[in-house]
Formats: C-alpha cells, sequence, structure tokens
C-alpha cells in the first residue's frame, strides 16, 4: 500500500473521530473550531498524494496557469455581476481528473487570500472551491459525462448553487453571531442563495460559453508540449 | 578537445511539411570560445541550440551526434548537464519561476539537491557579482524587463555552468538594458572564461565581443569565420543576410574598402579618416525638403497635461505638437518617458487634465467612442499577442470585419495570406505583428498609432513592416510611431520627435534631427560625422564615399 | 511594518503564536479572555499600521454593534427582557451572546489582519517548503503569475479597446460579458503558451534531475528557540489554569477568573511587547551615538 493511502485511512479512521470527539468536548463555541479542524484534515489526503506524485515539470507549470488564471478572474477580469472562478476550477477538474480539479480549487483559494487577506474562512474557502474542482472531475473526467456547452453549463449551475455554495456557507453558518439552532441556520442557508445564484448564473455563463473553447486550448497546449518536449528521463 | 563538437547533425520535425530543420550541421566550438550564431527567423537557430541540451531537444528524425567534452551528449547525465549547460531564452517573464528574486537565484541549486551552506554560499556570490543585493528581496513583479533577464541569468549561473547558450537573449529589452545585458556575458566570458554560444539579431552590439561568428540560413552553414572576414563571405555569396551586418561593415564593403574591415563605430571613423586625409569635396547629404504642412493637420497636440494619481508626478508635461495627414511621425526618447502614455492619451484611454487633443480638426471631446475607433484611429499594442482572441487568423480577422474583399485585400498587404489557417499563437515574432497589424488595419483608421512596432523583430522582418508602412502611407494614413529604434527611424520616417521630460523638445526631419545629434543618433551618423555632415544611413555613407569618388575621377 | 519584531523572526515563531492566538479566540467564549483579546490584538494591529490602524478599528466598532444586535432580533430566549421590538422580548441573554460572539469575530479580524502584515507570501511557503514541497513550489509559481496575469488582462482589455471592440458604458449587459469573456479566454491563450517556456527553464535548470532541496532564508536562532518554548509553556498554562466557561442560555453563568487569564494575557501581549522593546532599545542606541 501506499504511503499516501496508509495516511488517508489514518485520517480518515483515527484523526477526525478523535478530533470530533475531543472537539465536542471543548466548552463553548467548539463547533468552528471543531469543524474547521476537521476541513484542514481532509485536505491532507490529496495534499500528500500531489506530493507522493512527484510532479513533473509540464504538470505543475499548467497547474500553476489555471490557478493563476482562476485567481486573476476573481480579481482583474470586469464581467459584470459574476466572478469567473468557479468556472476556471471547473475547467480544470474537467480537463486534468478530480485530483487536479480539488488541487486548483484549493491552491486558487489560498492564493488569492494572499491578496485580499487570510481569514477564518480560508480552510473553508479550500475545501469548498477544491470540492467543486473534484466534482466536475468526477462526472467529467474519462468522458463519464458528454463535454458539451449545455451539459457542461448545468453543471456549473447546480454544482455551484447546490454543493459549493451551501459549503461556504456553512462557514458562515458557524462563524455567525447567532445561537445555532435549526431555523437560524436555515434562515442562513437562505440568506446565502441570492449570491450563491448570481455565481452559479455566472458558471454557467462561463462553463457553457467558454468551456469547450479552452478545454481546445489546453488540448492543443497538450499536443504543442509534446512536440517540443525533449526525452523526459534521458539518460 | 573541443567543448562542443557537433558532427553531421541533420534534423527534421515530425508531421511538418516545411522540410528539414537542420541539414549536416558540423561545428566545433572550443573550450572558453564566444561564438555568436546568426541567421532570419526561422533558419534553424533555435533548433540547434537546443540540440546541445538533452532536456530541450525538440522531438522529430535526427542524425548525427552532438558531443560534449567528447562525450556523446545522451550518455551525460540529466543532473550533469542541468548544472554543466546553462540556457536562457528570449522572453524575461517566462522563464522565471518563483515569486521572489532570491528565491529565483536559488531554484536551479535546490533543484540540484543542494545542502543549505553551497546554496548560501553560491547564493550570495551570484547576487554580489551581478549586482543584485539591492533588489534580494524584491518581488520578480516588481523589477523591469532587463533586470529579469539578469537575473535569470544569475540563477543560471549559480550553478556554475561551463557553457552558457544564449537564444536572443535581449530581443524583449530596450537598448540600453540590451548592452548592459550583453556586456554581462561579455564579462562572465573573460573572467570566469565561461564558454558562449549566443544568437542574437542585434549585431552591432556584439560581433564586436566574439570570438567566432556562423551564419545558418536554412538550416545549414553557410559561413564560418571571424567577425572581421564573416561580412566578406555573405557580400561575396551575394547573400540578403549582408543587410543584417552592422553599419561599419555594410559601409566598408558597400564602398568596396580594401584591408581589414571595420567592425565598431570606432575602427570605421578611422577608416573613413584613411580614406579622407584631407576634407572631401562632397561633403553632405542634402536635407529632405521639409513637408509642405497640410492644411489640417491629422492630428494636433496643445500643451497636454497628465498624470495616472492624483498626487503623482506628471507623466505629460506640456506636449503640444502637429502631425501632417499622411506623415510617417515617429517619436523617440528614454525608456519610462511617457511615450507610451502619450499614445494612450491620444487614443483616449487616458484623459488630459489640461490641454487639448484635434483629431483630423476636429476636438477629441466630440468625437463618440464608438466613432472614433471605428474609421478614425486605432492602435496597435507592444505586444501582439494582446490582440489575438481566436483560433485562427482567418477567424481573428473576421472579428473584424464582415467583409471579404476587405479581409482578403488587407491579408495581402500585410503579407499573411498563406497564414490565415494558422493559430496566432504559432506564428513567429514578425508575423504576429503584422497579423495585429491587419486586425488594426479592418477599423479603416486614418491615424494609426504603433507602440514600439519594431521591437523583438529581426532586420528582414523590419523591411517587410517597413514596406507596409509605405504603402499606408501612400494611402493618406498618418502613422504614429513610438520607437527606441533610431536605425528604423532614420531610415523611414517623416518626422522625428524627441520626447525627454515629459516634453517634445525637438522635431525635424530625420537627416537634419540626427545630423545634428552627437550621441542619441545612428551608427552611420557616428562613425562619419567627422567628414560628412547629414549622412545618417549606411547607405547615405555609401553614397557619399561613391560620389567623392566620382568627383576625384572627374 | 518590516521593522517589527515578530515579523523579524522566524517564520516559524510568527506562526505559532497566530496558530495560539486565533485558536484560543475562537474556543474561548468567556467575555473577560474574548476582551483581553480583542485588546491585545487591536493594540497588536495599530503598533504594525500606525495611523491607518485606526480607520480599520474604527470600522469595527459599527460592525460590531450590528452583529451584536443581531442574535436578540432573532432569538428570544432568556429569562431578562429589556423591552420589547415589534411584539417580540428583546433579552439581555440573546445580546449579551450576540456580543461575545460578535466580539469573538471582531478579534478574529483584527488578528487576521496582523497575520496577513506578518506572515507574507514567502514565510508562508518557506515555513512549509521542507514539509510539502511540491506543493508549496506550486504555490510559489501562482503566486510569481497573479501579478502578471492581472497586468496581461489590463493590457487585452486596453488593447481591445483601441480598435474598437471593448464593451464601453453604454454598451448592455450582453456585450460586456461577451467582452470579458473575450479577456479572458486571450489571456488563457497567452499564458499557455508562456507556460511552455516556464516549464523548458525549469527542466533546463535541473528539476526533476535530482531530490530537491528547499534553500532557507530564515534560520532559527537562540531567541527563537527561547520565545517557542515561553510560548508553549504560556499555552499550557492557559489550557490548565482553570475554568473557562460563559453560558447564556438559558440563564447567565460566567465563571470566575483564575491564573488563566494572567498568562493568556501575558501570551497575547508578546508580540506588541517585544515592538515596543525594539523600538525603546534602538532609541537608546541611536541617543547614545
Amino acid at each position: 500500500m501506499k504511503k499516501s493511502h496508509i495516511a488517508t485511512l489514518l485520517i480518515f479512521l483515527v484523526c477526525i473521530p478523535a478530533t470530533l470527539i475531543f472537539g465536542s468536548r471543548l466548552s463553548g463555541r467548539w463547533y468552528y473550531a471543531t469543524s474547521t479542524l476537521v476541513v484542514m484534515e481532509l485536505l491532507i489526503p490529496f495534499f500528500m498524494a500531489f506530493e507522493g506524485r512527484k510532479p513533473q515539470a509540464r504538470e505543475l507549470v499548467i497547474l500553476a496557469v489555471l490557478c493563476a488564471l482562476a485567481v486573476a478572474a476573481r480579481v482583474a477580469i470586469p464581467i459584470p455581476g459574476l466572478k469567473a472562478i468557479f468556472g476556471v476550477i471547473m475547467i480544470a477538474g474537467i480537463a486534468f481528473g478530480p485530483e487536479s480539479g480539488f488541487l486548483v480549487g484549493a491552491v486558487s483559494a489560498l492564493a488569492s487570500n494572499f491578496f485580499y487577506s487570510q481569514g477564518p474562512y480560508t480552510p473553508w474557502q479550500m475545501m469548498a472551491y477544491g470540492a467543486g474542482g473534484m466534482l466536475a472531475g468526477f462526472l467529467f473526467y474519462g468522458r463519464r459525462l458528454p463535454r458539451k456547452p449545455l451539459v457542461m453549463g448545468v453543471f456549473g449551475f447546480l454544482g455551484v448553487l447546490f454543493f459549493v455554495g451551501p459549503l461556504l456557507d456553512t462557514c458562515t453558518v458557524f462563524l455567525a453571531p447567532i445561537t445555532i439552532n435549526f431555523k437560524n441556520v436555515m434562515a442562513i442557508y437562505l440568506a446565502g442563495f441570492p449570491v450563491n445564484f448570481s455565481q452559479a448564473v455566472g458558471t454557467f455563463l462561463v462553463l457553457s460559453l467558454l468551456g469547450k473553447p479552452m478545454l481546445e486550448k489546453l488540448e492543443r497546449i497538450k499536443i504543442k508540449y509534446g512536440m517540443l518536449r525533449g526525452m523526459e528521463k534521458s539518460a | 578537445m573541443a567543448h562542443f563538437e557537433i558532427r553531421n547533425l541533420t534534423f527534421s520535425y515530425p508531421a511538418s511539411d516545411t522540410g528539414t530543420a537542420l541539414r549536416d550541421i558540423s561545428l566545433s566550438i572550443e573550450k572558453g570560445e564566444y561564438v555568436v550564431l546568426f541567421g532570419k527567423s526561422g533558419s534553424g537557430k533555435t533548433t540547434l541550440l537546443r540540440h546541445l541540451k538533452s532536456v530541450l531537444t525538440p522531438y522529430g528524425r535526427r542524425s548525427g551526434t552532438v558531443f560534449f567534452n567528447g562525450i556523446p551528449l545522451e550518455q551525460v547525465s540529466a543532473y550533469d548537464q542541468a548544472a554543466a549547460i546553462g540556457y536562457v531564452m528570449q522572453n524575461p517573464d517566462d522563464q522565471l519561476v518563483t515569486d521572489k528574486v532570491w528565491h529565483e537565484l536559488a531554484f536551479g541549486l535546490e533543484s540540484l539537491g543542494c545542502d543549505q551552506k553551497t546554496m548560501r554560499a553560491r547564493v550570495a556570490e551570484m547576487a554580489c557579482y551581478f549586482g543584485i543585493q539591492d533588489w534580494f528581496h524584491r518581488d520578480v513583479a516588481s523589477l523591469s524587463g532587463g533586470q529579469k533577464q539578469l537575473l535569470n541569468l544569475a540563477s543560471i549561473m549559480a550553478m556554475q555552468p561551463e557553457v552558457l547558450i544564449l537564444d536572443e537573449p535581449t530581443s524583449q529589452l530596450d537598448p540600453i538594458a540590451a548592452s548592459d545585458f550583453l556586456n554581462t556575458v561579455r564579462k562572465i566570458n573573460l573572467e570566469l572564461g565561461t564558454t558562449i554560444i549566443i544568437t542574437e539579431h542585434r549585431l552591432e552590439d556584439i560581433l564586436p565581443n566574439a570570438d567566432r561568428a556562423v551564419i545558418l540560413d536554412c538550416g545549414a552553414i553557410i559561413a564560418d569565420d571571424t567577425p572581421s572576414k564573416i561580412g566578406k563571405h555573405l557580400h561575396d555569396q551575394n547573400s540578403d543576410l549582408f543587410s543584417a551586418m552592422p553599419t561599419p561593415v555594410r559601409v566598408f564593403y558597400g564602398a568596396y574598402g580594401r584591408g581589414e574591415c571595420p567592425l565598431t563605430v570606432r575602427e570605421g571613423r578611422t577608416w573613413l579618416s584613411h580614406l579622407f586625409p584631407e576634407s572631401p569635396q562632397v561633403k553632405g547629404l542634402p536635407a529632405e525638403p521639409a513637408k509642405t504642412p497640410t492644411a489640417v493637420p491629422a492630428l494636433s497636440l496643445k500643451e497636454l497635461w497628465f498624470r495616472y494619481e492624483k498626487n503623482g508626478a506628471d507623466i505629460l508635461r506640456g506636449v503640444s505638437a502637429e502631425i501632417p495627414t499622411g506623415s510617417l511621425y515617429t517619436i523617440v526618447g528614454g525608456n519610462g518617458a511617457g511615450k507610451s502614455t502619450l499614445l494612450k492619451t491620444i487614443c483616449g484611454i487616458c484623459r488630459p487634465y489640461r490641454g487639448k487633443i484635434r483629431i483630423c480638426g476636429k476636438p477629441a471631446e466630440s468625437i463618440r467612442p464608438s466613432e472614433l475607433f471605428h474609421g478614425c484611429i486605432a492602435m496597435l499594442p507592444q505586444d501582439p499577442r494582446s490582440l489575438f482572441v481566436k483560433k485562427t487568423v482567418r477567424a481573428e480577422l473576421e472579428e473584424m470585419s464582415a467583409d471579404q474583399a476587405q479581409i482578403d485585400h488587407v491579408a495581402s498587404l500585410c503579407q499573411l495570406t498563406s497564414l490565415l489557417e494558422s493559430h496566432p499563437c504559432d506564428l513567429s515574432g514578425g508575423e504576429q505583428q503584422r497579423a495585429a497589424l491587419a486586425k488594426v488595419l479592418l477599423t479603416n483608421p486614418q491615424i494609426l498609432l504603433l507602440d514600439e512596432p519594431t521591437k523583438g523583430l529581426d532586420s528582414f522582418f523590419k523591411s517587410a513592416f517597413a514596406e507596409i508602412l509605405t504603402s499606408l502611407k501612400a494611402r493618406g494614413i498618418t502613422i504614429v510611431m513610438v520607437s527606441h529604434d533610431v536605425e528604423f527611424c532614420a531610415r523611414y520616417a517623416d518626422l522625428v520627435s524627441m520626447f525627454f521630460d515629459g516634453q517634445i523638445l525637438t522635431t525635424d526631419t530625420p537627416r537634419r534631427f540626427f545630423g545634428s545629434n552627437s550621441f542619441y543618433t545612428t551608427a552611420a551618423n557616428r562613425m562619419s560625422r567627422h567628414i560628412f555632415s547629414m549622412a545618417v544611413t549606411a547607405e547615405d555613407v555609401t553614397a557619399l564615399i561613391a560620389a567623392n569618388r566620382e568627383a576625384d575621377l572627374s | 511594518m518590516t521593522h517589527d519584531a515578530l515579523s523579524n523572526r522566524h517564520p516559524a515563531v510568527s506562526f505559532l503564536f497566530f496558530m495560539l492566538a486565533i485558536g484560543f479566540g475562537v474556543v474561548i467564549q468567556h467575555p473577560a479572555y474574548l476582551l483581553a483579546g480583542a485588546v491585545c490584538a487591536g493594540s497588536y494591529y495599530l503598533l504594525l499600521n500606525g495611523r491607518s490602524g485606526w480607520r480599520m478599528i474604527c470600522g469595527l466598532v459599527p460592525v460590531f454593534v450590528l452583529l451584536s444586535a443581531i442574535n436578540p432580533l432573532f432569538n428570544t430566549y432568556g429569562a431578562t427582557v429589556l423591552f420589547c421590538l415589534f411584539g417580540r422580548p428583546f433579552t439581555l441573554e440573546a445580546l449579551l451572546y450576540g456580543m461575545v460572539i460578535s466580539g469573538m469575530l471582531v478579534e478574529m479580524l483584527l488578528w487576521f489582519g496582523c497575520y496577513s502584515a506578518v506572515m507574507t507570501s514567502d514565510k508562508f511557503t518557506s515555513l512549509f517548503g521542507n514539509l510539502i514541497p511540491a506543493l508549496s513550489l506550486l504555490l510559489v509559481m501562482v503566486l510569481r503569475m497573479i501579478p502578471g496575469f492581472i497586468r496581461k488582462a489590463g493590457q487585452i482589455s486596453g488593447a481591445r479597446k483601441c480598435i474598437g471592440k471593448s464593451a464601453s458604458e453604454e454598451s448592455g449587459v450582453k456585450e460586456r460579458i461577451a467582452d470579458g469573456m473575450s479577456v479572458l479566454s486571450a489571456l488563457m491563450d497567452w499564458a499557455l503558451e508562456g507556460s511552455i517556456t516556464t516549464s523548458d527553464s525549469m527542466r533546463a535548470r535541473g528539476y526533476g534531475s535530482a531530490p530537491r532541496t528547499s534553500f532557507q532564508i530564515y534560520h532559527m536562532t537562540g531567541q527563537d528557540w527561547v520565545l517557542i518554548a515561553c510560548m508553549a509553556t504560556l499555552a499550557t498554562a492557559v489550557i490548565l489554569g482553570g475554568e473557562k466557561t460563559a453560558a447564556f442560555s438559558p440563564e447567565i453563568r460566567i465563571a470566575p477568573l483564575s491564573f488563566g487569564f494572567a498568562t493568556y494575557c501575558i501570551l497575547l501581549l508578546i508580540p506588541s511587547a517585544l515592538h515596543i522593546k525594539e523600538a525603546i532599545q534602538w532609541h537608546i542606541s541611536r541617543s547614545a551615538i
């Protein structure tokens, strides 16, 4: 068994239960601290798998480009009322699979917060963005779902509205200055709905309009790399 | 034993219809030698250089062998090659990997798995040798292009290579940064004995430093000799590559000079002094006739003031100019002086807080943006790639216009007809420039603004570009061009302006302008100004020498 | 900002401090601890940012008031009714709980403000460079690319404007979306082309030819170890030093202060104390010249 597999098992069978049991016995707002720790532990297996793979220069550079593009889309590109960051992350998942999708999501969340500010939400954003990219990878990588503009667009819409958005809202639930009970939690999720909806529309537009061209660009660059690529493991 | 020995190397790219990229190349490079490799874009220079380092060698069909220190290159381990063979590429930005200067310096050493002690010593050593210590902790994003390229060189030198391969390292730099960079390369060669193999199209700066020049044409070596003799080979073969030789060389062979060929301006001056011990009969060329000012200038700028931030420094400090219709008006000046800002102000991207712009006689603020950029004014950005959004050149052009006849016309004007189906990113620098120009021309501008259009182009692309500009001028289009390229301006411009300290200081025709400058002028003028007046191009000097010979005969 | 005492220590010291301060901050909801935390965070924030720090602090006051009011508006538990609003009771218990949690948020914002100023990206990556080499290299590469991408995005939209291809204020939402998409698409082409050179440059400098090491620009000194030991001791004392509970529902129960509170204050004052100590020393050494 590989080192990263053992670590994954350890984390799921030992670390996370231990955190939950110990964390719930803390007094006060134990749930934010505990849940954030669990989120951080969930990130570890992905990162370890990436480390274990010893990525080649080409892979690192392409992933870095996609991360930086996602951040630039969040920071710099003025498309009124929408941010293209989720779209770019999902494209990464669709083109390179769930693991890469997760990595691009998590790293772009972390990196973009170096330009704004890190906060108590950073681990949650890493998790949520990463999960968005991973979901896209699970559904589309290896041609499970057809990579048609409309299919990708609808996926992006639903994925942001019902998966990534609510994950981010969960962080708000734990941070909100309000007593946690069923009614209040529902209120927070409902309050997040309009924001998530506009993000979902943005992601729909990006994936349906740019999804296909972006995948073609990545395909083209793979071929171009292949042509220029030297003898990777020469003597 | 030769440092590099290339034996009968032939190479062709897979699935390529362009034929063989390299043809039977045999070349031997000694330890400590400084070799210049020269040829047109697409002559196989880069392909040849990439064969000198296994990780960069392209895929394709290959025969022949490359020996490094007597051992076939593919038997030298990747680890040894990484340290011993340094490779500097063209684009200063894209070669950087990390975000901090210190980290970039250490990157190669980290990859080689050096220990902390070695890394600290090497990094410190390199930072001092290259004068980087002042910006050691900075973000690479805050560096200028010249600093970035110097950092790329330093981070390679930190691995202590025996050979340094440089592939057009200064093509993206301004002239001052370029000559700084080349001086550093020269210093490395002299002080450390590192073998240098370099390709460049700025031969004026580099040929005098070199021990040997190798000329490639269509993938084959057509000449291989010392710098002072290389010009003779090209001149005898009647090769069009001769036009890229430094000015003193072109004048020397153009005037059928005898003896040792001059390479630098200083040698050229001495040679001319010997040729004309006494004052010549024909002293100079007439200045160009002043262009009769058109009734309404295409562009008139009056006392423009501009700054980016409210409390920032003024970039434009009272710029005034009248630009006649149908002329090629060039603005030269130092780096970062605000020349590009001036262009942005003219086309309304930056708004001056004082002063007036009139376009074809109409105040600029009375023209709506939708009219301004359709059929009135257009700008070609410094990086042509900023304009490309589609998959083929044809699609790029179709984005601008639905009129197929017009597209065909502009494509043939910009010499793009054979490239219409290519991806814009696959074109060479000069071709990208022309494709971007075609896109800009499809807005039917009356006034065309060009920001450093000759940056990174070799002399052949430059003359093709000049040809297009001339035919545009013939149609009454006014061209305003900002440039560092003194030689290009001297040769093709109608009017040249000096931009300094936020103002346009002087404006004149090229011969008067460069003829009266003693420092900021062309090589031909610096070389001949003690004998002739108003000779600003190699052709001018050659013509004057010929005219004096005739006068002597008669 | 660069002349801060904690910023000049090894990043591990700063990172440990912030993890402790933030960790305790989110878990302990005892009002006295919160007040101490907010005051220490606020004063360190001011030391780091000088006069401009006041703006942030003043801006946090209305945020605190507003957030405190949310909980009692939604929840009506508790026995002490202060007044009635829209026919609903506004209770002291709910208000106090709202104040505690808002105070916690304010404290977090201040600590994260300090964290961003002290733990710059290069410290973060050099701290984790040995632990997760590939990932921290990826992060460093992303951070290198972002400023260039943002600049390029500006160039692309500027260039498109100059050929009349950009959406202006007068054009509709549809054109503006299409324009943003074109910019993103052009940016991606440019970035991917550049990536070929970057990966060549990495391999040309030996990436992948040997196991990587990581260049440490920061070095642990004796003082750094002393600081780490101090922090660890203080943190243990805080954990073991007495009850820190506070409950607001159904009734207010706040544990009395004990030994742990004093150690908590000392721990949180470390960066400010170091900062002031160095400022005084510098003053003395300068006047001695």
